[in-house]
């Protein structure tokens, strides 16, 4: 028996990434250019959206995080959240790094608790629960390269669960120094310092480091603010060859009745780096498609960089356009953008595939 | 969505014992785990007490079947060898292990060997094998070395919601399993002891320099504990094709938010009721069906409160017989939830009820008391298992016997 093909509606989006894109009148018009190595986040004023006295308490990516929730909440329009649902590869690095600093250094002697608190990895989605007293479904997914998925597929089996449920599913990951230098050692960013908007000319191992947090509200029904359906996605856990990835390309679509030819645009998280990029940018080259998106030159590289890519993905359904600095080669913008397949990758790992829909048509 | 999960097997390792036989034994002679930090290198060796597993990283290495130098953390190796023989007990082929979700939770993850190396690993004129730990700061590495050990490519997760990690890992699976993305799945934790663990837990004022005493009156506080244990879950479909016999059913589960405040559960417990009562509600069972609970019972004087007076309100005169087991084990973070799921399998196989180790006196805000000693206990058809975290994080599960 057939079962009854669910849907899955992102009814809002909040992001606050390295490039202007808490502000829903802007679209990556104007795009900002990183000569570090390290893109950091561009933060809205904090103060609209988290109380003062809060505020003092938590660390720059809390204030990230709850900032990016309370965006997507607000665009949602929502009466009533059900249930959390966060990915984060690296969690807190930074708290993390300061805790175990002060342990190391003190000889485990009269060490202060609060960095160690705000290291958990459930610490953002205990706060965003804790902030929008919501007493449901909450969960953090930690699973590197697959975090955000891992997040999206758990609320989408939440949804199939009970379809009455709104979720709202996020993911951060930051910018840290003590991880830039110790992943350096596996070549995951580069020796040179490059220009971010510059990342695909680099020929070179390694890649720029990146940081955000992303948050979708997602649920069974359309509401008036709804940015796209999510169709269905793919994680592939370290792929032996493009034969791997295309046939779990094949599966989805088939699963979910679409042919490639219905696919009109191509996000690839392709990461400048010259040996991980192969595979990717193979693959992507040789789906029947002329639009191919990149984004990780504005982003930088992250374990949930795709959650930036999603965000794109659902900007460009609802608004029906492509900002030209995410073109990767020259295309006319089809007159109806119907379909987006996100392509990702990390560390050459990771491989996800994220299929949306517009509700244009 | 009404597809019935069972479970084929599972695996165990903790300070009671490296394996399902050796901690049956502990929890029937009532030896506990507690004691000095001998294996790992800290400045509160004689301070801390903890439940250590008493094996070098090497004789871990060993027992799981991998070589050394070769980055397996102690996490890693925990996980590796508690999921062995999870996969050996319900007897899965190479096949099924590959068609399998790994889900696996754990809250450090390999910081034990970060900060062991955190300073030759910062400095890149250093060269040498502790390079091997570069990404071990990572929660998701020990997933993944896991994984690729076993052969698993279906599927592979990583849950982190604190102390209740490991419940949602084995809820997850019963997910993917329902949705049809997988027949089988193997789901657990693993955690092993280091200094940013305990020297955080100790910043937090809630380790008890004693042997800790859930539920009773003079409870200070937990003492950390490390291991792994993973379940197998298999669809009803393809164990009846397997031809395997269950070991129980997971009839129910629920996942809640307390949403009270970052580190502290609701005083009335409010998180804990939903995830009991969700759990129930879920598994169509009725409170007084419940034969056992085995609660999270950490000791501290925040968690018993609020999880008894959310056991009294949910079952009120009904109240089942209920035990934490932490005594045995110390709290084992995020392995907490499939350690308890083991010894609640071990409870209705053996029909025994395990003791609340150390309780004496009632405390004065409940009207339930655990039991205290070995109770054999025929029959034992309902069986709730409780894990609660930091973050409002709260779960439950619901085991059935078959």
């Amino acid at each position: 028996m057939m079962e009854k093909r669910k849907r899955y509606y992102v009814n809002g989006a909040g992001i606050i990434s390295p490039q202007l894109t808490f502000d829903d009148n802007s679209f990556l018009e104007s795009v900002q250019e990183y000569n570090t190595n390290a893109l950091t986040c561009i933060t809205p004023d904090f103060k609209a959206y988290i109380n003062p006295i809060q505020l003092r308490r938590l660390n720059r990516m809390l204030r990230i995080g709850l900032s990016a929730a309370t965006i997507c909440i607000q665009n949602s329009r929502l009466q009533k959240i059900d249930g959390v649902i966060v990915g984060t590869g690296y969690g807190f690095l930074i708290d993390t790094a300061k805790f175990l600093e002060e342990v190391l250094s003190q000889n485990e002697k009269h060490v202060a608790p609060t960095h160690f608190m705000q290291s958990t990895y459930n610490s953002l989605a205990g706060l965003v629960a804790l902030s929008i007293k919501c007493m449901g479904y909450n969960n953090t997914h930690v699973s590197k390269g697959f975090a955000f998925e891992s997040a999206l597929q758990d609320a989408m089996m939440q949804v199939n669960e009970d379809d009455a449920l709104n979720f709202i599913v996020g993911a951060f990951d930051e910018s840290d120094p003590v991880q830039y230098v110790i992943n350096s050692r596996k070549h995951h960013f580069k020796k040179e310092s490059i220009s971010s908007l510059a990342l695909f000319e680099s020929e070179t191992v390694g890649t720029i480091q990146g940081e955000g947090a992303a948050f979708f509200s997602l649920s069974a029904k359309p509401t008036e603010s709804s940015l796209c359906r999510l169709i269905d996605l793919r994680m592939i856990f370290k792929p032996e060859s493009e034969t791997e990835l295309k046939d779990s390309l094949d599966q989805l679509l088939l699963e979910n009745g679409i042919s490639i030819s219905d696919v009109d645009i191509i996000i690839s998280g392709a990461s400048g780096d010259v040996m991980n990029d192969k595979l990717i940018t193979s693959f992507c080259n040789s789906l029947n498609s002329i639009a191919q998106l990149r984004f990780k030159h504005l982003c930088g590289e992250y374990c949930t960089a795709s959650s930036f890519a999603f965000w794109l993905a659902s900007s460009i359904l609802k608004k029906q356009t492509i900002p030209e600095s995410v073109k990767k080669n020259d295309f006319e913008t089809p007159s109806v953008i119907q379909r987006v397949l996100i392509v990702n990758q990390y560390m050459g790992r990771n491989y996800t595939m994220i299929l949306l829909e517009s509700l244009v048509a | 969505m009404s597809k019935r999960i069972f479970i084929t097997g599972f695996g165990i390792i903790t300070s009671i014992g490296k394996n399902a036989f050796e901690s049956l034994d502990s929890l029937l002679k009532e030896r506990s785990g507690f004691g000095s930090l001998d294996i790992l290198q800290t400045a509160h060796h004689h301070t801390i007490p903890a439940c250590e597993i008493k094996l070098e990283d090497n004789d871990l290495h060993a027992l799981a079947g991998v070589q050394p130098h070769m980055g397996f953390t102690r996490a890693a190796s925990l996980g590796i060898i508690a999921a062995k023989e999870a996969i050996a007990s319900a007897n899965l082929s190479k096949k099924e292990i590959q068609n399998s979700a790994l889900i696996s939770a754990t809250s450090a993850g390999g910081i034990r060997e970060l900060e062991k190396y955190y300073y030759q690993l910062k400095d890149n004129t250093q060269k040498g094998a502790f390079e091997e730990f570069v990404d071990t700061g990572n929660p998701g590495e020990h997933t993944e070395r896991m994984a690729e050990y076993f052969g698993v490519k279906k599927q592979i997760g990583t849950i982190s919601t604190a102390c209740s990690s490991s419940a949602n890992a084995i809820m997850l699976g019963a997910q993917l399993i329902k949705n049809n993305r997988v027949d089988r799945a193997i789901c657990g934790g693993a955690e092993a002891l280091s200094k940013f663990t305990i020297n955080g837990f100790n910043a937090l004022m809630i380790l008890d320099p004693q042997h800790c005493r859930p539920f009773d009156a003079s409870r200070k506080g937990l003492n950390l504990g490390e291991g792994a244990a993973y379940i197998v879950l298999e669809s009803e479909e393809a164990m009846l094709e397997s031809k395997r016999e269950p070991l129980a059913e997971l009839l129910g589960y629920a996942n809640a938010n307390d949403a009270f405040h970052v580190t502290a559960s609701s005083p009335e417990g409010m998180g804990a009721y939903e995830a009991m009562r969700g759990a129930l509600a879920s598994g169509k069972v009725d409170p007084d069906q419940v034969g056992y609970i085995n609660a999270h019972g950490t000791a501290t004087e925040n968690n018993d409160l609020s999880e008894g007076l959310a056991m009294q309100k949910l079952f009120g005169k009904n109240m089942p017989m209920f035990s934490s087991t932490k005594p045995y084990t110390g709290h084992t973070l995020a392995a907490a939830g499939s350690v308890e799921a083991a010894f609640c399998l071990m409870s209705m196989k053996e029909s025994f009820i395990f003791p609340n180790l150390n309780f004496k006196i009632a405390m004065d805000e409940l009207n339930i008391r655990p039991e205290v000693t070995l109770q054999a206990k025929k029959n034992l058809k309902y069986v709730l298992s409780n894990s609660f975290g930091f973050g409002g994080n709260t779960s439950s599960l619901l085991f059935g016997s078959v």
